[in-house]
């Protein structure tokens, strides 16, 4: 599904490296994990992945479907089937939800030579969609993001990754700035979606949304690289005992 | 460089040849009026070099080459969009009434100028007037007032209020002359209409039209007016409008200008009674080394007034909007809010957006604001549509229809804001 080898990465504006030569392999259905002190690099690999301009690729690849990934447009991706849940979901006034999804999925479904969906199917994959992550309906009608709550913007993420079905989805800090119950409603969306074909890679600070999504293997990101990986158990062991014995041991510098 | 004298020069002896050659003496107050105009014309002449209200829109831009003061045979737009909806609807040949129509409501009086001046003199008599001294309006509206073979006159009479709007589809016009059409809004006592213009598209042509618009809204009246200027692309459209505002009436104007070479909009709002509320709205798009210009003065002589300004601009491929608005609020007039607000995206760097808004407020018990951003799309709002699988142009018209939508939305009227939207729509996908 999902091939990362040797990645380099750094900010294009001052030429800082970022990701210093991370390697991650993920295979259809698997949830993996990705955890890290701040600064270690996870929002930056999540931008490179989804093309987020500002990022120069210095070395290595990533094969994404057996095609090259690097080498597509942003909306490339999204349509091959490369979804991003945004840490920080933008505020788009006066474009109304409904709108926004119509393009969204029918861009998609060009992509893939079917018909755009009628206006009858649209309204009820809407309506299904939302159920899942208990957003009202009534907000079809409203702005992409705008004067949503926190709480609202996370789970309207995790909405247009249902309403999009992606065959691989990177959450970014998607547990950030909700409240426990928040956090259930938006977990119980994600394991519903969890499907054999569908891959996840869950980028995380804290080991709570874990225990909610319940991941296959948990890397530890460290300095650009992943210095460790493990089973579920590791994500305790560093929310028990920080991030400084892993630098110990891997010699990564704090 | 004498080009502006030679051109005043143009104008006047143009119009010597035209009008001059009459008895001074004629008791004809309409053709009275007009000699009075071109003198007022002659004094005053076009705003020079240094006039700050022409400063990125001289004058000279405009008459790089002197129009044609003989009009040509008129063209009419092949598509008249707004034809079949629900109202009453007039024609213009250059800016002429061509055809009265023969249902008007209750209430409801449509006639030329001229045959106004004999029906509702006390009402025609006040515009003639104040246009032709020059005492308001630049020279454009001088001009416009010296030369315009009559006008349209529109009377909405004490307590009528109009169900549906009035539609004027200036349809004709000649496609490389001067036309300078004037045009008599007035709205009696407690009486409710909306006007709708429609300057359609009419092919080939750079039809230049200095218009004048006067407005007067009575005590408790309600007007409300759009323009929607759709003309092609080498066209050039001076549009003047003055209005006039008594104890609590409320007027609104709404610019749309989606099409011209060079538009200027001279807005001009008097609310001169108690309690009045006044709308001044305006969109553009500027593409293809266009140039609009909005400049507005809202002027708050009296107390208890509400005003409020929304201009919205988008501009690409070497073009430039201006904006310039200015709020006046005189020593009596206590008590005014009085808002402002200009946006603008500039798509590329060949293009130019110079704002200017101004408040001079000489009373003490007033709440003003304005405020002007200019600016490019937003690059996060561009990636997170992009992200969802959206192809770059598709999501950057996305984001423009959006940003023109506050404008479009305070039309009341369904079919022209679907009109508009996919007319603005189709704009921005070329």
């Amino acid at each position: 599904m999902l091939d990362i080898k040797n990645l380099h990465a750094s900010i294009e504006e001052d030429g800082t490296p970022i990701l210093k030569g991370l390697n991650l392999s993920v295979k259809p259905g698997e949830v993996h994990a990705i955890m890290g002190p701040n600064g270690s690099g996870k929002s930056t690999l999540a931008s490179v992945l989804a093309g987020r301009d500002g990022y120069e690729v210095t070395e290595g690849s990533v094969s994404f479907e057996g095609h090259d990934l690097l080498e597509m447009e942003a909306d490339e991706r999204a349509r091959e089937g490369l979804f991003l849940a945004f840490q920080y979901p933008v505020e788009l006034p006066g474009v109304s939800m409904s709108n926004f999804l119509k393009h969204a999925v029918n861009s998609t479904r060009e992509h893939q030579g079917k018909d755009p969906l009628s206006a009858t199917d649209f309204l009820a994959l809407m309506r299904e969609n939302a159920a899942l992550v208990d957003l009202d309906p009534a907000l079809k009608a409203r702005s992409v993001n705008e004067g949503f709550s926190g709480g609202e913007k996370k789970r309207n993420e995790i909405f247009q990754l249902a309403m999009l079905s992606p065959r691989l989805a990177i959450l970014d800090e998607t547990d950030s700035g909700l409240d426990i119950d928040a956090l259930r409603v938006v977990s119980a969306g994600v394991n519903k979606l969890r499907q054999p074909d569908r891959s996840f890679v869950v980028i995380t600070h804290y080991q709570r949304l874990l225990e909610y999504i319940v991941p296959d293997v948990v890397h530890v990101l460290l300095d650009g690289r992943i210095v460790q990986s493990g089973g579920k158990e590791l994500a305790i062991d560093l929310e028990e005992k920080g991030y400084d014995w892993l630098r110990e041991e891997t010699g990564v510098p704090a | 460089m004498n080009s502006l004298k030679s051109l005043e020069t143009t104008f006047i002896e143009a119009f010597d040849k035209d009008l001059g050659l009459l008895p001074s003496d004629t008791a004809d107050v309409w053709t009275a009026s007009r000699r009075q105009a071109i003198r007022s014309f002659a004094d005053a002449g076009f705003p020079k070099r240094k006039s700050e209200a022409y400063k990125y829109t001289p004058v000279t831009k405009w008459m790089s080459e002197p129009p044609a003061l003989q009009s040509s045979k008129p063209v009419s737009a092949l598509h008249l969009p707004f034809s079949a909806l629900e109202g009453v609807h007039l024609k213009t040949v250059n800016g002429q009434l061509s055809s009265p129509p023969d249902h008007l409501p209750t209430g409801l009086t449509i006639s030329t100028l001229r045959a106004a001046l004999e029906t509702h003199p006390e009402l025609v008599r006040g515009h003639l007037d104040r246009l032709s001294s020059g005492s308001a309006g630049d020279a454009f509206s001088t001009l416009a007032a010296a030369f315009a073979p009559d006008g349209l006159f529109i009377h909405v009479a004490k307590g009528t209020v109009l169900d549906a709007p009035i539609y004027i589809h200036h349809a004709s016009v000649s496609p490389d002359a001067l036309v300078q059409p004037r045009m008599l809004v007035t709205a009696a006592e407690n009486s409710e209409a909306f006007v709708v213009e429609h300057l359609p598209e009419t092919g080939a042509g750079a039809v230049f039209e200095n218009r004048i618009v006067d407005v007067n809204v009575a005590r408790r009246a309600r007007l409300r007016h759009l323009v929607v200027y759709e003309r092609g692309s080498q066209a050039r459209f001076v549009n003047s409008l003055h209005a006039h505002q008594l104890d609590e009436s409320v007027f609104s104007t709404n610019n749309i200008t989606l099409g011209g070479a060079l538009v200027r909009n001279n807005l001009h709002v008097v609310p001169d009674g108690e309690h009045c509320e006044t709308h001044l709205n305006g969109l553009y798009i500027a593409q293809g080394g266009s140039h609009v210009d909005n400049h507005t003065l809202v002027d708050h002589v009296k107390p208890n007034c509400f005003s409020n300004e929304l201009f919205k601009g988008i501009v690409e491929g070497g073009s430039t909007g201006v904006f310039n608005g200015k709020v006046m609020v005189r020593q009596d007039a206590q008590k005014i809010n009085a808002y402002q607000s200009s946006k603008s995206i500039v798509l590329d760097d060949t293009s130019h957006v110079y704002a200017k808004p101004e408040l001079e407020i000489y009373a003490d018990d007033v709440r003003c604001s304005h405020g002007a951003t200019t600016g490019e799309l937003d690059d996060d709002a561009l990636f997170y549509l992009r992200s969802r699988g959206i192809p770059p142009r598709q999501a950057r018209v996305i984001l423009l229809e959006a940003f023109a939508r506050d404008v479009v939305e305070l039309i009341p009227l369904d079919e022209v804001r679907t009109y508009l939207n996919t007319r603005i729509g189709e704009l921005l996908a070329d």
